[in-house]
């Protein structure tokens, strides 16, 4: 008798092994995220930008946003502080940085924002969905909605979600194309419309790829022939030229792969619970072990046979 | 060989628990800075370290740790090992206290904490937070209607309510029978249900990281990842129950029940086992073993991480360690700090954030969580000295 039990624990232990393995084994790459042609974007080409920051300017008065300061970096700066932020912040939605590439030390400017992409993994990330795809090809944050959580924080590849860590009731803040206060009353982004030096190039994806394109096979010596968010993480609304010799690693857009960064997430979540047949599955055979085991035990005790 | 569990009906204010309560005053003071004046205010978290120690250690490794309940749940009603039925109500107190807890430190953790209930209203189904969240608040829920009938063991047929509520003592009574028929005929579904749904929510816990490909190390970033939190969580249920159990039996001056402990310890080896076995075969399978011994951080991090699963392994094997309570105890001890461990590595220290970003928990973080350990602690003590939880000493 004990050594059936001991089988019958055993196989119990087997299948229900096989049926974990069975749901954790990723499905295959996610397919690509459909891309309307109508999403609104920017084109940032750095061969042109001259550094004046003045988008960081127009950032800071259309977003109403304070001004930033070194104060609390008086030891690294010295007596002279600075009012330049270093990096993107819940004051700075915008942020122009000096990138060196490492191998032929050619200099550029860079902006910084969101990229709003195709398939945000803030968004899929988001315990609420306070982070959103909108049809203008923003991505968007309600305040109302978030919790909190910081988790866009860690799945954003690009650093850009920033929290108030000073606030007593903090927010998330970034970039939001100006979806509300300029976009939907069709005006250009502030940051674009503001550009002296023609560097920032405001429209709809489809049509800035298309000029993109054309800046490239105008000037091949000029420009690195590849469009950087064209396919990176399944596509940007931000999408970024760079100087012939300066890789876009060199400034600071990494070689991400082209699925969606919560491909995978995505995948496993769905696995588990599609139709949630593998929670019920787990649930009827654990049930089912139960019920061997307590009529093992009734029978057992009806028996006088005290275990 | 049945007996009955008992409160433990003790005196309540030792210097231990005087103790507690002090640490307990600490993160209050702690807790007023942060809910008042930010984050900023007491913690080191910063936009690449988003997530701290009040996400790695309370809640990751509070889910984690809070296994106990359903390993010993499933292993004794499910599976039939009534042998341990006297291991089953400290471990759901325990389980029930600790996602409590958990609950807690996510509400101190969230920087809209009055939106927390958003979750229940607002559902994104790709969020692998979003099903943490609802495994958590359903087997919570589950928990606190497997504690149930210990309460309403206590007061069944003793309800004496204070002057006048005295007229309510006999509806009172009645509700505590009503529930306790409930609670019988009912009790196996929730029993299953708390199974499943730690199954769900341990292994999504695996899942939340892999949300960031680009910033978690490829020692622990796997597909397998879920699979592994499951099995490490399942691993550690057990050598929890024979670390509480010890201390308990230490500090409340009983007898430990080390038959009964090291007897269950000797199905850790087999879920250890298959851990170490899954853990091993998916790093040489994505080939980058190599890289834990590179003297890195996260290399090293990894490698006594490591150690920790693989030492208690090989020793619990042996039935000499395993009677040994010493050596049970120091066993339990090195697969608990192993998953500690493990969650810490995946949630902070093998977040490879580059450039000069670092973070270290601040005195702050220390305290609060400090003193959700001593909340705990505390409401273990309270739980077991006035409901029937450890079974009554025979001699």
């Amino acid at each position: 008798m004990d050594i059936n039990r001991r089988k019958f624990l055993k196989l119990g232990a087997v299948a229900g092994t096989a049926a974990v393995c069975a749901v954790a084994k990723p499905a295959a790459a996610r397919e690509l995220p459909d891309i309307d042609p109508d999403w609104y974007g920017m084109l940032n080409d750095s061969t042109r930008c001259i550094g004046c920051k003045s988008c960081m300017v127009a950032c800071k008065k259309e977003n109403k946003l304070p001004p930033e300061s070194t104060l609390g970096d008086a030891e690294g700066f010295g007596a002279p502080l600075y009012d330049s932020p270093r990096e993107l912040s819940e004051k700075t939605y915008t942020l122009i940085q000096l990138a060196r590439d490492e191998k032929s030390g050619t200099e550029s400017f860079v902006k910084r924002q969101c990229m709003h992409c195709a398939d945000p993994a803030c968004g899929s990330a988001c315990i609420v969905g306070a982070l959103k795809k909108q049809k203008n090809g923003a991505v968007t944050y309600d305040a109302g909605m978030c919790m909190g959580c910081r988790y866009c924080m860690v799945a954003c590849p690009f650093g850009v979600p920033q929290f108030e860590w000073h606030n007593a009731l903090p927010s998330i803040r970034k970039c939001t194309l100006c979806s509300k206060t300029r976009l939907e009353k069709g005006q250009p982004t502030a940051c674009a419309s503001t550009c002296p030096a023609g560097a920032i190039t405001f429209g709809k994806r489809s049509d800035l790829l298309k000029i993109a394109r054309e800046r490239i096979t105008a000037e091949p010596q000029r420009y690195l022939d590849q469009i950087y968010g064209e396919n990176e993480v399944g596509g940007t609304c931000v999408l970024y030229l760079s100087k012939k010799d300066v890789a876009f690693a060199g400034i600071g857009l990494p070689p991400f792969a082209y699925q969606p960064v919560s491909s995978l997430t995505e995948s496993i979540q769905h696995r588990i619970f599609q139709y949630f047949i593998p929670p019920i599955a787990v649930y009827g055979v654990l049930g089912g072990i139960m019920y061997y085991n307590q009529s093992r035990k009734k029978q057992a005790e009806q028996g006088g046979d005290d275990e | 060989m049945s007996s009955k569990a008992l409160p433990l009906r003790q005196k309540f204010f030792t210097g231990n628990v005087a103790i507690l309560l002090g640490f307990m005053g600490f993160g209050v003071v702690f807790a007023y800075f942060r809910f008042f004046h930010g984050f900023g205010s007491v913690t080191n978290l910063s936009k690449a370290y988003p997530f701290g120690l009040w996400i790695a250690f309370d809640v990751a490794c509070g889910v984690a740790l809070a296994a106990g309940g359903f390993t010993t749940a499933a292993i004794v009603e499910i599976f039939g090992r009534h042998r341990y039925q006297a291991l089953v109500r400290p471990a759901i107190l325990t389980a029930f206290i600790g996602y409590f807890l958990v609950g807690f430190a996510v509400f101190f953790d969230l920087g809209k904490y009055y939106n927390i209930w958003h979750a229940l209203i607002y559902w994104n189904g790709t969020s692998v937070l979003f099903e943490v969240a609802w495994c958590v608040m359903l087997y919570l829920t589950v928990l606190g209607i497997e504690n149930l009938p210990n309460v309403v063991e206590q007061f069944k047929d003793r309800v004496d309510l204070p002057g006048a509520l005295a007229r309510l003592n006999r509806p009172a009574n009645g509700l505590l029978h009503r529930i306790d028929w409930c609670c019988g005929k009912t009790m196996a579904f929730f029993v299953i249900a708390g199974v499943v749904l730690s199954f769900g929510h341990q292994s999504s816990l695996g899942t939340m990281m892999l949300v960031a490909p680009y910033k978690l190390s490829p020692l622990w970033y796997t597909p397998l990842s879920p699979l592994l939190f499951l099995t490490s969580a399942v691993s550690v249920g057990i050598p929890m129950v024979i670390f509480e159990g010890t201390l308990a039996a230490k500090f409340f001056g009983r007898k430990p029940e080390t038959e009964l402990l090291s007897g269950i310890a000797g199905y850790v080896p087999m879920f250890l086992g298959t851990y170490l076995l899954i853990r091993i075969g998916d790093l040489a399978y994505r080939g980058v073993l190599a890289q834990a011994f590179d003297g890195s951080v996260q290399g090293n991090a990894f490698l006594v991480e490591f150690a920790l699963f693989a030492v208690p392994y090989f020793l619990l094997k042996r039935d000499k360690v395993r009677s040994h309570p010493a050596g049970l105890f120091c066993c339990a001890l090195s697969v608990i700090l192993a998953v500690v461990l493990n969650r810490c590595n995946v949630f902070l220290i093998g977040m490879d954030m580059g450039r000069g970003w670092s973070y270290f928990p601040a005195v702050g973080e220390w305290a609060v969580t400090f003193a959700f350990l001593a909340f705990g602690v505390l409401l273990y003590k309270i739980g077991v000295n006035y409901l029937p939880i450890l079974e009554a000493e025979h001699d």
